[in-house]
């Protein structure tokens, strides 16, 4: 693209400059960044540019800069990073995007993002290697360099190729299978491996760089955002899941049951929404079902809830007027949503399965969902029973169903074992992982204020079954929940994302 | 907010797509809705002396963005991320809007009659029982040229003390000082330019990339060039050089020293300009003859040849340019170290041609102004105290009694603030300055703050460290709400204009200066007829014609459609003449001293002090540019990692340096090979964390200077209260 290839006639811009391409796109071509580490001197002039092109608060920045160190003095080196988006060949937020806010501009390459589409759900900064994309607050949607696209479009370079006193960064064309075949260029000290997204930025490293350069602020490890509506919404589905499996197993799914279980979906499908920058929009999560786990999570819980209602209701008129119904349908219904339950809670887990998020990334994970459900479901199911007898006999003078008593409590005991080995091993893993970022994850869970909560929670799992065996359901619930909530929060305060090297001194972004 | 908006809010119906709408500046096209402007206004940067051309944009009376000036022969469209933020100190919360008198121990906002009917009163007061001289005047160099020159009037000839320096003592009176022993003036002879021209470029003790990082284009654009840089840390200019000498601190002269040696000792010295040009040379040819590479190599940690190498590479360059700052300045050595860089440049020529200069990067805006018209350290236009003949001249063109005017300077601003703490200097008035983070030895400037019976602060901005001490805080307008003139570090002087008016109440220099003058009666004598900083200018031009710093050609609207005119051309001394009675230039023997403070058992480390890119001077005005205060929140020690270890110190442990006159908590640790084991370095940008409490008060001797750059402390971990 020339000043004239995309410009619009009317705009004239004062200065072409010469740093970017002076030529049209090809077929298979797209535009990417070039940063010349050898040229930058760390001067930060990019980032304030760029928040001012923008128009972004203080603590976004799509832009940002890194630095990387390494060698003894007096043989030091030390060079920087400036990174806005990496406009991958195989963006990550783009595939993750529940609202399809993302396209990869059939044009340019760029990969675009619609705040106008968005609905805040974050996953895409849940995804990105790079933690490119970032929530703004005040808004409520995601945000992300695009290249200043609106200045490429009027012939003008972004403006951070503007602003660069040194001329270090540039955009270039880049041919896209060729790229596919060879993109040792994107890597360097202080960026996760270009492999996972095929990042285009090329980066020109220093040459005869005697010292290995390492990030600077590896000792910089602070605990994520708590996202404390999807503990609960988690939780909360879990334990529904899991009670009605049992309820089913056992044979004690009456119509009151099922009601409390309804009750406990329908809260928890309204909690979640709230960890939406824009609850108003949350039925457009369902649109990227094909690609997107945050869109099957919210179809199938959405469709647990449509099941479970149905059975509820087909429970409560089969208890008013019996043989209505067969019990053949109620069956079906009843197994349908404990299928799309489970499936649920699958899909729900496998949201976590992000690349980007190693200590999240594990087999664990969904081991941890289901079990969850079970431990959440065998601790809630004699509680919600009891109820459910207790109002029964005292106001609809009924008799109850029957209570699965024992043998839920050695399931409970089964389950606490299973759930706290997954757990165990998990840390265990963390703590040999190859990876930076799961080590810290497994260090931030050493801190002395999450250590303490860590072990609350497993001291709580640990008497579930105690407690369940010794027939004080309440207590194992109370338990259960506080054990479950509690790692929970951990998962999501302790996850260290990927991400480019930053600065050594800098105020948090949240 | 009423209600329905909050919803809208909180469901994200509303996600503030107004506010950040884009559109289309009709001059720079696609952009933050936010950011565009009705009208842009042309001015220059206000804070480093790189003094970058800008265009402000300005909607509503508010502005809104700002731009490098792609026309300008200085950053050529190009601007630091401080620059490019400068729009928002002009609305910041910290703006001092109201004067504010103390009255029962706290301030509060008077009308400015109050405010300078007690000024006068009580300086008068004062001066009527203890002397003129007990009122000590500490300016800046921020102000415009024209407030400079009107300042310094006023209070040599208007309140008539002698005592009257300004915060460019911490920082250029070294170069000052050094320019006037070996050429007879002050005044930097080279220019940015050379920077691109030269074939070796040699900076000592400067970190533009931190500092002045637009000047940072010229060597990326000199493909030519041999960089070396002289640092004992290993700072971001470090990174860029050919050569980096990481020599020990304050071995600069001997380095210096060892570069003549070598020259001379191989011949390659220009005996033709030597001969022409110089004077002094045989004592000075003697007095290196010591400085062998080999002693050499001891007191810098350099290897001899390496000494070799580099007087080599320098002697042979077709255009040789040193450049420096701080780490030069910033000792008790000062002056003489700046004599020593233009010795090397006067026995190899290295002066007055394209690419060659002995170049002083100067640090504040204006700090350049203030030298010449500033009527502190000399008699504007660089004339002389001492000078009868200056005198004269100067009476003749004010059309005063020369009796009148002060026959030698008075107090250097160090020695105003120890007279001060003596009980000599009574009232104290502080201009456009923040001692109380910028002064060294903070517990004997609280002192002196604490000692006087009658403390203004005169400053854009409020409260500052120094503010909540004074008795009368006068509000000013700052950059971008006045117009005149800044000079930057090659002589240039640009244009700077009005972009909005200033906040609340708040009153430009130059009128606050006109006020008191009225007040004084001393107006109609010193300032007939001038209404704003324009006549103030004409006057100035008059008065610097035929000087070296000469402006009479300089006019306003030339500076606005030139984008800056040097005074002087592109470089001094093309000739070989000198402003000195000879006309040569003199080499000067400049002898070696370790520096004062030497690491010792209890205070085992050497602390070195410094700046970073995103931050300027003592933050009264970047901590109000919330980017670039989240960018860098909180002060940072560095420290190798073999003395980390030794002390069981992890990164972002929080650790509290302690010298023999104070200490620093919570500096945040970063353990860093860019940094020598033994030393210890930290920004002084920040009140909280005061490098100037642990600094040490020694001071050149000839440009009393402090002493920043190397004292002793130990390291310990900071203990939680």
């Amino acid at each position: 693209m020339t000043g004239t290839a995309l410009a619009d006639p009317e705009f004239s811009p004062e200065v072409v400059s010469l740093l970017i391409p002076q030529r049209s796109l090809e077929a298979g071509e797209q535009f990417r960044f070039h940063f010349n580490m050898t040229k930058c001197i760390g001067c930060r002039s990019c980032e304030v540019a760029c928040n001012e092109q923008n128009g972004n608060p203080a603590n976004i920045h799509w832009r940002r800069v890194g630095e990387i160190e390494g060698g003894v003095y007096p043989l030091t080196e030390r060079h920087y990073l400036s990174m806005g988006c990496n406009h991958c060949l195989d963006a990550d937020c783009l595939k993750g995007c529940p609202v399809d806010a993302y396209t990869k501009d059939p044009l340019t390459g760029i990969v675009l993002h619609s705040a106008d589409a968005c609905i805040g759900c974050q996953y895409c900064v849940w995804n990105c290697p790079y933690s490119v994309p970032q929530f703004n607050e005040e808004r409520g949607v995601v945000g992300k360099c695009d290249m200043c696209h609106g200045r490429l479009t009027d012939g003008l370079e972004p403006a951070c190729v503007n602003a660069c006193p040194e001329a270090a960064i540039e955009i270039e064309i880049v041919n896209m299978a060729s790229w596919r075949e060879d993109y040792a260029a994107a890597e360097s000290p202080g960026m996760p491996a270009a492999s996972q997204t095929l990042s285009t930025t090329r980066i020109t490293l220093p040459q005869r760089s005697a010292a290995k350069l390492e990030r600077v602020d590896g000792g910089r490890v602070r605990p994520e955002h708590a996202h404390l509506s999807l503990v609960f919404m988690t939780a909360l589905m879990q334990c529904a899941a899991g009670a009605l499996i049992l309820a089913a197993t056992f044979h004690s799914a009456s119509p009151l049951l099922l009601v409390f279980l309804l009750g406990i979906t329908t809260f928890a499908l309204n909690i979640s929404i709230f960890h939406l920058g824009r609850p108003a929009y949350a039925w457009r999560a369902l649109k990227m079902w094909r690609r997107s786990w945050l869109s099957r999570e919210v179809l199938l819980f959405g469709l647990f809830f449509g099941a479970l209602t149905a059975s509820t209701a087909a429970a409560c008129w089969n208890a008013y007027h019996p043989g209505a119904l067969i019990l053949l349908d109620l069956r079906l219904l009843l197994w349908s949503a404990v299928t799309l339950g489970l499936a649920g809670v699958t899909a729900s887990a496998f949201i976590y399965l992000v690349a980007a998020r190693p200590a999240w990334n594990m087999v664990h994970t969904p081991v941890d969902f289901v079990l969850s459900a079970g431990l959440l479901g065998a601790t809630a199911l004699p509680v919600l029973l009891h109820l459910a007898a207790w109002a029964q006999n005292s106001l609809l003078h009924r008799s109850s169903a029957p209570s699965p008593g024992q043998s839920l409590a050695r399931v409970t005991a089964a389950v606490t074992f299973l759930w706290l080995g997954n757990q165990a091993l998990r840390i265990v893993r963390l703590n040999r992982s190859p990876l930076f970022e799961g080590r810290a994850s497994a260090s931030l869970l050493n801190t002395v204020d999450l250590r303490a909560v860590l072990i609350t929670a497993f001291a709580g799992i640990v008497s579930v079954p105690i407690l369940s065996l010794n027939e004080k359901p309440g207590a194992a619930l109370a338990m259960s929940a506080l054990g479950i909530l509690l790692t929970r929060y951990l998962f999501f305060v302790t996850v260290v994302p990927l991400n480019m090297a930053l600065t050594f001194v800098r105020a948090e972004q949240r | 907010m009423n209600l329905v908006r909050k919803v809208r809010r909180m469901m994200g119906v509303d996600t503030r797509q107004v506010e950040y709408a884009f559109a289309r500046d009709p001059q720079h096209g696609h952009i933050s809705q936010s950011r565009i402007a009705e009208k842009w206004v042309k001015t220059t940067c206000g804070y480093c002396s790189v003094g970058c051309g800008m265009l402000v944009g300005v909607k509503d009376g508010k502005a809104v963005a700002v731009r490098g000036n792609p026309e300008h022969p200085v950053n050529r469209g190009k601007l630091c991320p401080k620059g490019l933020s400068e729009h928002h100190i002009l609305s910041s919360p910290g703006r001092a809007r109201l004067p504010l008198l103390r009255k029962n121990g706290i301030l509060v906002p008077v009308c400015w009659d109050e405010a300078l009917t007690t000024m006068i009163a009580r300086i008068q007061d004062i001066q009527q029982r203890s002397g003129n001289d007990a009122l000590g005047v500490v300016g800046t160099g921020q102000l415009l040229t024209e407030e400079f020159y009107t300042l310094g009037k006023l209070v040599q000839l208007g309140f008539k003390t002698r005592n009257y320096d300004g915060n460019t003592t911490l920082c250029m009176a070294s170069a000052v000082s050094g320019y006037k022993l070996s050429f007879g003036s002050d005044g930097p002879p080279g220019c940015y330019d050379d920077m691109e021209m030269a074939d070796v470029v040699i900076l000592i003790g400067a970190n533009i990339a931190d500092n002045h990082p637009i000047l940072c284009q010229r060597l990326e654009r000199n493909k030519n060039r041999t960089l070396i840089v002289v640092d004992p840390r290993v700072t971001k200019t470090a990174m860029m050089a050919d050569l980096h000498l990481p020599v020990k601190p304050r071995s600069d002269i001997a380095l210096l020293n060892g570069i003549a040696h070598v020259i001379i000792r191989d011949g390659l010295a220009n005996e033709d300009y030597i001969a022409r040009h110089t004077s002094g040379y045989v004592q000075f040819a003697a007095s290196v003859t010591a400085f062998t590479p080999k002693y050499v190599s001891e007191l810098t940690g350099l290897a001899p040849e390496t000494i070799v190498d580099v007087a080599q590479i320098y002697a042979r360059s077709k255009a040789g340019f040193i450049g420096w700052t701080m780490g030069v300045n910033h000792s008790t050595q000062g002056a003489v170290t700046v004599a020593a860089i233009n010795n090397l440049a006067m026995i190899t020529g290295n002066i007055g041609r394209a690419g060659s200069a002995p170049f002083s990067i100067t640090g504040q805006c204006n700090a350049m102004g203030t030298r010449e018209s500033g009527f502190a350290s000399s008699l504007p236009g660089y004339r002389k105290f001492e000078s009868e003949a200056d005198r004269q001249e100067l009476a003749e063109l004010w059309n005063l009694n020369p009796e009148t005017i002060p026959t030698a300077r008075g107090l250097a601003y160090p020695d105003i603030i120890e007279a001060a703490v003596a009980g000599k200097v009574k009232a104290l008035w502080f201009i456009a300055t923040n001692p109380a983070v910028s002064f060294p030895n903070y517990s004997l400037l609280e002192q002196a703050l604490r000692n006087v019976e009658f403390l203004v602060v005169q400053d854009g901005f409020h409260p500052t460290p120094t503010s909540d001490f004074a008795h009368l805080v006068l509000p000013a307008a700052i950059w971008g709400e006045k117009e005149g003139t800044y000079t930057n570090s090659e002589r240039r002087v640009s244009k700077v204009n009005r972009i909005v008016e200033p906040p609340g109440e708040a009153k430009s220099d130059f009128d606050i200066f006109m006020d008191l003058a009225d007040r004084l009666g001393v107006r109609e004598a010193l300032f007939p007829g001038w209404s704003s900083t324009a006549d103030a200018y004409l006057e100035w031009q008059r008065i610097s014609k035929g000087r070296l710093c000469d402006y009479s050609d300089l006019t306003w609207e030339r500076m606005e459609s030139e984008g800056g005119l040097q005074w002087g051309g592109p470089r001094l001394y093309a000739e070989g003449i000198f402003p000195t009675p000879d006309g040569r230039g003199r080499l000067i023997p400049v002898p070696w001293e370790p520096f004062v403070e030497q690491p010792c058992d209890e205070y085992g480390f050497v602390l070195n002090t410094g700046r970073t890119v995103e931050h300027w001077h003592t933050r009264t005005k970047t901590a109000q540019v919330e980017i670039l205060d989240k960018m860098v929140p909180n002060a940072w020690l560095e420290m190798n990692p073999t003395d980390a270890k030794r002390l069981k110190l992890k990164p972002h442990d929080r650790v509290t340096i302690a010298s023999r006159r104070g200490e620093v908590s919570n500096l945040e640790l970063r353990i860093t090979g860019i940094i020598a084991p033994g030393q210890v370095f930290m920004p002084f940008h920040f009140s909280e964390t005061n490098s100037n409490r642990v600094t040490l008060g020694a001071f050149d001797p000839i440009s009393r200077e402090p002493n920043f750059k190397q004292c002793a402390v130990k390291v310990q971990r900071t203990v939680a209260h």
